[in-house]
């Protein structure tokens, strides 16, 4: 088994789930339709082709920087007809940096990664209008892990910072805990359900089946200064007991 | 040598206002030692800071020759049953003394960066006056500068830039300050507080001077570094580095780098 990496980060990002007519929601996370179809799209899948091999891979969702819910009142006319088309509330994610990874059988995807490296149709972050602002393959080959996605998600570092170039520092601390949303085993009760598993992209007709959800957190991997987890408790003053020695050394 | 660390209660009252002045949190520090240690500015001193800690904690950290008591501080601004999780006392001084030089440490030290400059209109051999570091090129400067004297190298940043952002960048010639080392600052505040807190009416009127706020720049630095004089390297964590250490500066704690 082999896990593809994916870096979502852009200005606005919009990913539906439950989306439907005037009310263009966004999720908090990517959804699974969202990132497998920007890969059937890099591998320059026709909107109406079999989409099976790719909605069997394993997928989950780090949310490396939340980011903050925008919401655009969206007025447009028909440029031939000049009548306004439905006015629509179209929701996004304002500066928000994800990791998705997708885990599947290792050609399946080394091919999926080259497709990402040349992609067929360019890809974007859930809308057509929210291009990406980094290369969505990681640095170094760190796109491409041998780890199960879980690890793999874990052991990647945190890409939340605010350094738009690769050799920058982030400026900021990472925070303690990140969230991860992870495609929930047969056996187990998902934390979540949502239907966002894509049976077919055609535009007549899209279908989407139900996806359980588990939620899992992970600690960023840039460390928290805890100045103290490497000390030993100083043994408690006896009152018998004479000054301890230390408190009379010279520094 | 004893490090101590104590989580505060932000939710109480008390806590608050000793949160918000550095003069009362300084006055509980002191009060934490029976004994005060001698200020003749040779042996080691009391140095303390505010961390932030993940999940929303503020931790109290001292760094003291003596063992403190900070019963009267659990009372009026921590947990009084908490235990150990409420305030603990470390042997500091055995982590000290393993210490040896060319070890890699990640630190975190609050500070108040600052120089002594001679304004352009103030008369030539007129005393200089104390300046503030604002920008955080000017603040990473201030620390890169005395590193040296203080008995260690902050790390530099060895991820080489790719091809792509050295065209990117090559209008300058050489990268700003904050990129070259495995440094960051955080936390730049600048704090301001009357000089006495609980100071009288009628005292405020009598001793009113215009300027007798206390005023100085904080900033946090979190980093890697390594050790290159020992000895000058313990008397910077022991006694602190820089100006306003009574208030909450100059404290520098040692992590594992991970």
């Amino acid at each position: 088994m082999t896990t593809l990496l994916l870096r979502l980060a852009g200005p606005l990002q919009s990913w539906g789930a439950s989306a439907r007519f005037v009310q263009r929601t966004t999720e908090n996370a990517p959804t699974k339709s969202g990132v497998l179809g920007l890969l059937a799209g890099a591998e320059g899948r026709p909107r109406d082709a079999d989409l099976s091999d790719l909605a069997a891979l394993r997928f989950g969702v780090r949310i490396d920087r939340p980011g903050s819910r925008i919401r655009d009142f969206h007025t447009a006319e028909n440029r031939d007809t000049g009548r306004a088309l439905p006015l629509s509330d179209r929701y996004y994610l304002a500066d928000a940096v994800f990791l998705a990874g997708v885990e599947g059988e290792d050609t399946f995807i080394r091919r999926l990664y080259t497709a990402v490296d040349a992609p067929r149709f360019l890809p974007y972050l859930g809308r057509r209008s929210c291009p990406p602002s980094h290369p969505l393959l990681l640095q170094d080959n760190a796109s491409l892990s041998s780890l199960p996605l879980e690890d793999a998600l874990r052991n990647t570092p945190w890409q939340g910072g605010r350094g738009p170039l690769s050799h920058r520092p982030p400026r900021e601390q990472p925070p303690a805990e990140l969230n991860m949303l992870l495609d929930c085993p047969p056996q187990d009760t998902p934390d979540i359900q949502l239907r966002d598993t894509p049976l077919s992209y055609n535009p007549s007709h899209r279908r989407y089946a139900m996806r359980g959800i588990q939620a899992r957190h992970a600690t960023a991997s840039a460390p928290v200064h805890d100045p103290t987890a490497h000390l030993r408790p100083a043994p408690t003053a006896r009152h018998d007991s004479p000054a301890p020695p230390l408190a009379t050394d010279d520094f | 040598m004893y490090l101590t660390r104590f989580r505060i209660n932000t939710s109480r009252s008390s806590a608050r206002a000793l949160l918000a002045s550095p003069q009362r949190l300084h006055g509980a520090v002191d009060m934490a030692f029976p004994k005060p240690p001698p200020r003749d500015g040779n042996g080691p001193r009391v140095l303390w800071r505010l961390d932030q800690a993940p999940t929303n904690r503020i931790n109290l950290l001292i760094s003291s020759p003596d063992r403190p008591d900070l019963t009267h501080l659990a009372e009026q601004a921590g947990w009084p049953t908490l235990g150990t999780e409420g305030w603990t006392t470390f042997a500091y001084g055995e982590f000290l003394n393993k210490l040896a030089a060319g070890g890699e440490w990640a630190f975190r030290l609050t500070a108040n960066p600052l120089h002594y400059i001679r304004r352009e209109q103030d008369p030539p051999g007129s005393p200089t006056k104390r300046a503030p570091h604002m920008t955080v090129g000017h603040q990473i400067g201030w620390l890169i500068k005395h590193q040296e004297r203080a008995g260690f190298e902050v790390l530099p940043n060895e991820q080489a830039p790719t091809d792509n952002d050295t065209k990117a960048d090559a209008g300058a010639e050489e990268p700003p300050m904050q990129w070259r080392y495995q440094l960051v600052v955080h936390e730049r505040t600048p704090v301001r507080f009357p000089q006495r807190a609980e100071r009288s009416k009628s005292r405020r009127e009598t001793s009113s001077s215009p300027g007798a706020d206390v005023r100085f720049t904080r900033a946090t630095f979190d980093g890697q570094l390594r050790i290159t004089d020992l000895a000058a390297f313990r008397r910077t964590l022991t006694h602190g580095m820089g100006k306003s250490k009574a208030y909450g500066c100059g404290l520098m704690t040692l992590a594992p780098v991970r």
